[in-house]
This record gives structure tokens, sequence and C-alpha cells, in this order.
């Protein structure tokens, strides 16, 4: 087994106890991935949004690109509840993942929500 | 009526309204008090000396009806901190007291013959210069209090605590809030010390029957008026119950912590273990537990619709603290490796009450931490160091000159300073753009300055790669215009996140100034306008003796690899020089 820290953003700290915020190390099998975190914390798809793994942004809302990402020990996974705070927090202001990039330019990039009103 | 200019002089303590000069006629908040400072104070003097001022300008908008989170006050004269000039606003109740009383701004200057305190009463009638030696050496809760005391109508406090009375470098100016508390600083660059110098302790202003703001074209005024606030309404973090409102600007704790650009004991790290217990989360999880005069979607001065201040509880549910920001949370958290709320809060009492700014204050201790006068993470230790600083002990005093002269001190090399001001809650290695801003603003390492952050982390304004170099020059110079101008509406610069993300909010920013004004002001102007202060700055700062090669980040940052992301600062000289070439060809 591997050790590694979770942190819990908005809707989903509950899960660990706490309101808006929590943070706990999670015990997983060597091999895990972070789809086997998702299922041992019970976060569904809709519950997913941004994912950092060591200040790597892995996932952002709707794309699951992150769950073939295997976990090592010490690593520290930050997961922000969908639809906590600003659509898009991040978007490709952060260093992401070689799989997030890819998927984001099979994908197209995020985009702004607010339009200009006629 | 046309606005004046208050001009105090302290040293025969006489008084004059005059009417502003058609040279700053177009000027307010931070427009005006640089405009001011670059006409009137010798770049060459000494900050502390009879030839400094202190300059004091609410926004254009401030104080006009309603005009959304409007309520900023200007302070600026030469910084004894930088060297340079200097440009600090604060919230709280005396921007729109002082726009309504008919003032565009105050003019402190000179020094009392006599080694004595006053305090200024300032209303519609004129200005009183009163006895305050009841007041020296009382730190700004009594001071605040003793005021609202001793006079009517719940007047606006500006004051400095012992820091300013001992004229240390990390001295802010205190403006009291809607509960008249000290929580609303112009904390920056040492301006505390230089109202000191002037013998002044406190300015108690009084708006009482003034005449209030004139309104140019009142149909003007407020369609922006109403293009601002539904834009400010409708962002998702300035919105209602939205981020800001919900946790504060404590808000960015744990997004830039997850995005590694947290500074961490003393800069030596881009993610703290800690941040999660010490963000705005956590804050409001606190506030709701301990209930009682906590809270968080508070006001820190009136009509703000943002409300992204917070009153931190004590264990028994009273009021230890407002307010918990953001870059006071990392300062005495984080970069002094400490992840207790508690103590944060009663550090930034301290830090309240003695009149010091928490960012110079948390990055010293983190100084002294690094020299191994304290532990990394002693927060008992962090806590003592501020009665060393009321006591005025040699130590305190040093601590009380800041990072740079607390690093003397002990022989610390690695010093995250830039002119003399220590750097904020954004790890410039990880966020390359905000590190141009910290190297090339006129006053020293300052987030505010330039908030690159925006499109950087946040996702505000554009989409932008952190830790790459390229067009970051560029990308900061627009965004330190841009802040230029919203520091001399009076808006609060949060208002920047709904402005560069809502083409219509932007548009309506500069109409509520070009209502009030009579100026012919549109969103196409805001940059040039906002690069007319900019150039003002610079040339007082050249003046002053200051040249490019000023504008660097520390050494140590371009040998030591910041983790978790192992990067240096290597942004390039001339790319660095490029940001205020345009100056130096004009």
């Amino acid at each position: 087994m591997i050790t590694v820290e979770v942190a819990l953003y908005g809707t989903l700290a509950r899960i660990q106890g706490g309101k808006y915020v929590a943070q706990t190390n999670v015990q997983v099998t060597n091999d895990a991935t972070i789809k086997d975190l998702y299922e041992d914390l019970d976060i569904s798809p809709q519950d997913r949004g941004y994912l950092f793994i060591n200040a790597v942004l892995c996932d952002v809302p709707g794309l699951n690109a992150a769950i073939k990402e295997k976990l090592h020990d010490g690593d520290h996974i930050g997961i922000f509840s969908n639809g906590y705070m600003w659509p898009y927090q991040y978007r490709d202001g952060a260093q992401m993942s070689e799989s997030l990039t890819s998927v984001l330019k099979e994908h197209g990039p995020l985009h702004h929500t607010y339009k200009k009103e006629e | 009526m046309g606005k004046k200019i208050l001009r105090i002089n302290m040293s025969d303590m006489q008084t004059s309204y005059e009417d502003v000069p058609e040279k700053w006629a177009r000027w307010a908040g931070r427009g005006l008090t640089s405009a001011i400072t670059y006409d009137e104070v010798d770049p060459t003097c000494h900050p502390l000396g009879p030839n400094n001022k202190v300059v004091i300008a609410p926004g254009w908008v401030t104080g006009s009806p309603a005009a959304p989170s409007s309520g900023r006050t200007s302070f600026g004269g030469k910084s004894p901190l930088t060297g340079t000039i200097k440009e600090a606003n604060s919230g709280g109740l005396s921007g729109q007291k002082i726009a309504k009383l008919g003032l565009a701004a105050i003019i402190l200057e000179g020094v009392p013959k006599k080694d004595k305190w006053y305090t200024l009463v300032i209303n519609k009638d004129g200005v009183e210069f009163e006895d305050a030696s009841g007041l020296i050496g009382k730190g700004m809760y009594d001071v605040d209090e003793i005021l609202w005391e001793q006079y009517p109508n719940e007047p606006a406090v500006i004051g400095i605590g012992q820091a300013g009375e001992m004229k240390l470098s990390n001295a802010g100016i205190s403006v009291n809030d809607p509960e008249n508390k000290p929580g609303r600083y112009a904390g920056r660059g040492g301006m505390g010390a230089v109202m000191g110098a002037r013998g002044v302790k406190a300015i108690v202003v009084d708006d009482t029957d003034g005449p209030g703001v004139d309104i140019a074209d009142a149909d003007l005024f407020k369609q922006g008026r109403r293009k601002l606030t539904k834009a400010i309404g409708k962002h998702d973090l300035t919105k209602k119950d939205g981020g800001l409102n919900a946790f504060g600007t404590n808000v960015l704790m744990n997004i830039i912590n997850e995005a590694g650009g947290l500074p961490t004991r003393n800069f030596s790290a881009g993610q703290f273990e800690g941040a999660a217990l010490n963000s705005g989360e956590k804050v409001a999880e606190i506030v709701e537990e301990r209930g009682g005069e906590g809270m968080t979607g508070h006001s820190c001065h009136p009509g703000c619709i943002i409300q992204c201040s917070n009153i931190y509880p004590d264990e028994d549910g009273s009021a230890l603290v407002s307010c918990l920001e953001y870059e006071t949370a990392w300062a005495l958290g984080a970069n002094c490796g400490i992840d207790d709320l508690d103590y944060i809060a009663k550090m930034t009492r301290e830090c309240n009450d003695l009149g010091v700014d928490t960012i110079e204050a948390g990055n010293t201790i983190a100084i002294a931490m690094e020299a191994g006068v304290l532990e990394f993470g002693d927060k008992e230790g962090a806590l003592k160091t501020f009665d060393e600083i009321r006591e005025g002990t040699p130590l305190g005093r040093i601590y009380g000159q800041g990072v740079e002269a607390t690093a003397k001190a002990f022989g610390v090399h690695r010093v995250p300073t830039v002119k003399g001001q220590s750097m904020p809650a954004y790890e410039p290695r990880a966020i390359k753009g905000i590190g141009v801003t910290y190297a090339t603003t006129t006053m020293g390492a300052d987030h505010t300055s330039g908030y690159t952050i925006a499109p950087e982390i946040a996702g505000v304004g554009g989409k932008v790669d952190p830790l790459a170099d390229e067009d970051k020059d560029a990308l900061s110079l627009t965004f330190q215009a841009a802040t230029a101008f919203i520091d001399s509406t009076g808006y609060c610069l949060f208002i920047a996140f709904p402005i560069l993300d809502i083409e219509e909010g932007w548009a309506g920013m500069a109409e509520s100034v070009a209502g009030v004004t009579g100026l012919d002001i549109t969103g196409d102007d805001v940059i040039e306008i906002g690069k007319e202060v900019l150039k003002m700055e610079r040339l007082f700062n050249k003046a002053a003796g200051f040249t490019p090669a000023d504008d660097r980040l520390p050494e140590f940052m371009r040998y030591e690899e910041l983790p978790p992301h192992n990067v240096k600062w290597t942004m390039a000289d001339e790319d660095l020089d490029e940001v205020y070439a345009w100056v130096q060809e004009d």
C-alpha cells in the first residue's frame, strides 16, 4: 500500500468530515490510479472538478483526463468540486499534465462563459 | 462647486483651501497623489524629513451615490521603505467622507517646530489642531475607540499606531472600518512613518452637512454604474455568495497552493502542506462553528457589493480581528511555516494595533526564522515579535524596519524584496508575469500594481501559461496601467475580475468616471490614462536615483530551483527593461 495526501475543496469536503475544505491521508494499492482514488472516496463523475497532482493540473470539469494517472507514495492530490468557484478557474493558467494537454488539443481550449451582451 | 485641495502645513499650523489647479484637475485617487508628489516632493528628499508630504485623495467616483465598491482612499508620498514614490490605498470610512466634504485631496506637509503630536479634526467648518498627547503610545484599537467617544457622527479615523510614532519603515496608515475597528490599512511602504514625521497621530474626518460630490452627467454616470454593478453581480468571483463573498480574498490560498505558486518558508517552496488549514474555506468553517460576532461577507466600507472582508472570531465567538486577507494569512502563515489560524489572527490583530503592514511583517518574521532567531513554525515566538516592536526594543525596531533591515542585521542573503519592499503571496518563479510586475513596478514588489495573477492563476481576462517567459513584459505593463487607472477611480481593485471578463463592465467603469467628472473618458482610454500615471511615477523614481538595474528580482531566485515545479527565475533583463522603455523614449 502507498499513502497519498488528498485535499478536497467545496462540497466534496464533506466526504472527509469538512464543510468547505478537508485534507487527509489515504492509503491505496501500489498500482492505484486516480480512477481508483475516485472510487475509494466515492466521488461520482458529475462531482469531479479541477484535479491537481503535485501542483500539475491533470483534469478539468467534464473531461475525465486524469483517470489513468498513476499514484505514487507521498503524492499530493487536490480535487475541487465541480461547479465550485468560478467556471474557468485555471483554464490554461497552470502547468498541465501531458494527458490533459493532449485531451485539450483534441477537445479545443476552454472558453469564457461571459459573453458581451447585445 | 468645484473641489478643493486642503493643504495643512504642520510647520506653521496653517491651513488653506485651494482651487484644484488645471494640471491636477483630471486626476483623483492614485493619479492625484502621484501627480502632487511628482510636482511638489523633491525626489531626493529624506522620506522622514521636512520636504516629504502625505497626500490623501479619494478616487474619481468615491462618495458618489451608489457607485459600487468605490470607497478607496489613496495615500501617497515618498516611501521610507523603498525610497520610491508610493501610493497605498485603503478601504474604510475615509474616502467617502473626504469626498463628501468637497475635497479632491488633503496635503499634509511640514513638521511641527516642537516635538508635539496632533489630532487633526476636519469637518465642513475647517480644520482644528487638537493636542494628541493622550493618544501617544496607544495602539489603533484604543485610538479609534477614544476618538469615536470624543467626536460626534461616527467619523472616519485615519491614524498611526506605535510603529508610526517610532517612524518605522513598515508603519502603515490605518483607516477605521464601519465597526470602528482598525482593519483597513494603506499598509505598504511605510507611509505611516511619513505621517508620524509630520507630528500627526490621527485625522478625524466628519462629513456632516458637507457639500457632497458633484455629478457632471447624471445619466452617463447612472448608465456606467448600472453596467458595472451588473458585471460585478454576474461574475462568479464577485457575485453574492461567489468566491470572494463566501471566502474572502483568502479563497486564493488553496488555488495558488495547488498550482505550486504559494511562497513557503521564506520563498523556499511553492507548496505548503498546511495551506488548507489557513485558507478562506477554513475561515468560513470556523466562523460557522464558533458563531457569535464572526462573519464572512463583511463590508470594509459602506456601499461595497462584493463584501470580501471577514471578522474572524475568537474561540468564544467574540470578534478577534478583521480582516484575514489572503496576503495576511499567507505572510503570517505559509511563509513562516505556521498553520494555525488562531495564531495568524492574533498576529494580524497585533499588526492592526501597532500599525504595521502584514505582508512586510510576515516576511520579516520569515527572515528571522531563516536566520535561526526563531524556528519555522514557531507560532509563539512569531507572536512575541510584536511585543518587541510595541516596546520599541532595539530588536523590535529592527523588525519594524522590515525585511531588508532585518536580513542585514542577521546576515541573511535570501531576501525576497525589490526596491526594498518584500514580495506578496505569489511566487514569481512559478508565476512569471507577477514576477515581471514585482521587478518593474514603480512601487517595489507589489502584486496590486499589476494583477497578472488574474489571467495566470484565476483564469480571468485571458489565457496565460504562468511558467512561460513569453510576452510577460507586455502583459505586465497592460495590467500595471489598468491598475493605475482603477486605483484612480476609487473603485476596489477587485472589480478587475468582472471588468476584464465582461466587456460591459469595463465600459461601465469608464462611463461612471466620465459621468462623475465630465472628463471625456471611454473604455478605450483606460490603458493610456493609466500609463500617464505610471510615467509620472517612473520619472519621480528616476530623479530619486533609480535605474532599470533596480528592476530586478533577488539573485537567489536566479540560481535556486523552486519546488515542486523546480523552476528558476529565467526572465531576461532585456525583457524586463522593455516594460518601461517607452518612458525613456518619450
